[in-house]
């Protein structure tokens, strides 16, 4: 009756869902740390927050089309199980979506705001009521998400260790890995992204996030180390989970795409 | 164990199946299941060193256990128990998840890709409400199930696990399975 449930769509959502709630973390950490005269640190947290909502959004189609019937998803909502750790997260990433939308949109320039309504059509004249600046709340909404985007990132961790006769998930450094993973990924994509699109890329700019990303790779490495370790020292069942990425049928997936292009997308981000 | 006014469970005599899967049968026939899934099923394991061998026969199925880890983990209350502690889905509530299926420790609910639901065994809850046996418990030829109200102290299945050795499988799990495999 074994049959592999969860597939590319959930995989894909897992990284989707950790990169949003890293994106969002690192432009909310820098806001509220920045110094009001530093264009660098500002370019980061606008290009954050402006990035933040996309991903998890397509995550969470993606998430739909995986259920039985997408149709059914409203019924996730109408209900709120705390001992399910997919209940909480279904109610977490509604919060996140809403919050993280917000806060981009306080970034987004008075000029290209007054752009956007100006050509709405006349049916759709209703909507320029929302033509108003929320950036005075970029900082109060970098508060409220920091814990949001924190569950968004962690929560499928908790969702997979809740699991208990699945040794190879049942533990509670997939929680932490899968932090320091979203905040490692949202710093690289801002690293990717501001080389692309700035003309003057600051140097300074690129090696805080630059630090920033190998700071959280290599909390990442010390979550893994010990995660063999602690495993194969572990009960058999866990030692023969642990054998599926050590010579088994996912050892190439786990170790050259999982954590080789992960960690070397992050790395080689230093030549962009 | 929570208190209950029944508890329904079920004791295997291993011993006594010849995998004629007419359990199967009857399963698949009362409750509609489609051709390649399976609510019940056997699993075969051959014991013993050569010449000295032995092939085992073990009936299996969900153990609707008494902390139910599909239960906990379903995000709409689809997946619930009864007050008779038979684990079940309302499919008008599922959503399709497959969260339960994960969480199972015994791997024992399918997902019926045509109604975008999962399925498992509800120990024929239909029959039960009707005063009648699970159709496997019926059927079997060999009578290698037992089935009753464990609560009840002049029912079969209470006495016969106060007399006979017992396991139930993978009990590290925490979820209380009720099955009993008779020893």
């Amino acid at each position: 009756m074994k049959t592999i449930e969860w597939q590319y769509l959930i995989v894909s959502y897992l990284f989707l869902g950790g990169l949003s709630a890293g994106l969002y973390l690192v432009s909310a950490l820098t806001e509220l740390f920045r110094k009001d005269d530093d264009s660098a640190q500002e370019h980061i947290a606008r290009m954050g927050a402006l990035l933040a909502p996309w991903p998890v959004i397509l995550g969470c189609t993606l998430l739909v089309f995986d259920l039985g019937h997408w149709y059914r998803a409203y019924k996730l909502f109408l209900h709120f199980r705390w001992e399910s750790p997919m209940s909480i997260g279904s109610w977490l990433l509604m919060l996140f979506i809403g919050i993280s939308l917000f806060y981009a949109y306080g970034w987004v320039s008075r000029a290209t705001r007054e752009q956007f309504f100006e050509k709405l059509p006349k049916r759709l004249a209703f909507l320029k009521v929302f033509n108003v600046d929320v950036a005075p709340l970029r900082r109060p909404l970098a508060i409220a998400g920091l814990p949001v985007s924190v569950g968004v990132a962690i929560y499928t961790g908790v969702l997979l260790g809740a699991v208990q006769l699945r040794p190879f998930w049942n533990t509670n450094l997939v929680a932490q890995l899968f932090l320091f993973s979203a905040l490692s990924a949202g710093c690289a994509l801002l690293i990717l992204v501001l080389a692309m699109r700035s003309r003057k890329f600051e140097m300074y700019e690129f090696r805080s996030l630059y630090l920033l990303d190998v700071s959280f790779l290599t909390l990442e490495f010390f979550i893994v180390v010990p995660y063999f370790i602690h495993g194969e020292l572990s009960v058999e069942a866990v030692r023969e989970s642990l054998k599926l990425v050590l010579g088994g049928p996912f050892t190439l997936l786990f170790w050259v795409f999982f954590h080789g292009l992960g960690a070397g997308t992050s790395l080689g981000n230093r030549s962009a | 164990m929570a208190t209950r006014t029944k508890r329904y469970a079920l004791a295997i005599d291993a011993r006594k199946c010849i995998d004629c899967k007419a359990c199967v049968v009857a399963c698949r026939a009362e409750n509609g299941v489609l051709l390649g899934k399976s609510r019940n099923w056997i699993n075969e394991e051959l014991r013993g060193d050569w010449p000295k061998l032995m092939e085992v026969f073990e009936p299996e199925q969900c153990h609707h256990c008494e902390a139910p880890a599909c239960v906990r983990v379903c995000p709409t209350g689809a997946c619930y128990q009864r007050a008779d502690g038979v684990v079940a889905v309302n499919p008008s509530e599922c959503v399709g998840c497959r969260y339960c299926m994960i969480a199972c420790p015994y791997d024992a609910r399918f997902f019926r890709e045509d109604l975008g639901v999962v399925e498992k065994c509800d120990l024929c809850a239909h029959r039960l409400d009707r005063g009648e046996l699970p159709a496997c418990v019926e059927t079997c030829p060999s009578k290698v199930r037992v089935f009753g109200d464990l609560n009840d102290p002049t029912s079969e299945i209470h006495q016969l696990l106060e007399k006979r050795q017992y396991r139930v499988k993978k009990r590290e799990a925490g979820t209380g399975p009720q099955i009993y495999y008779l020893l």
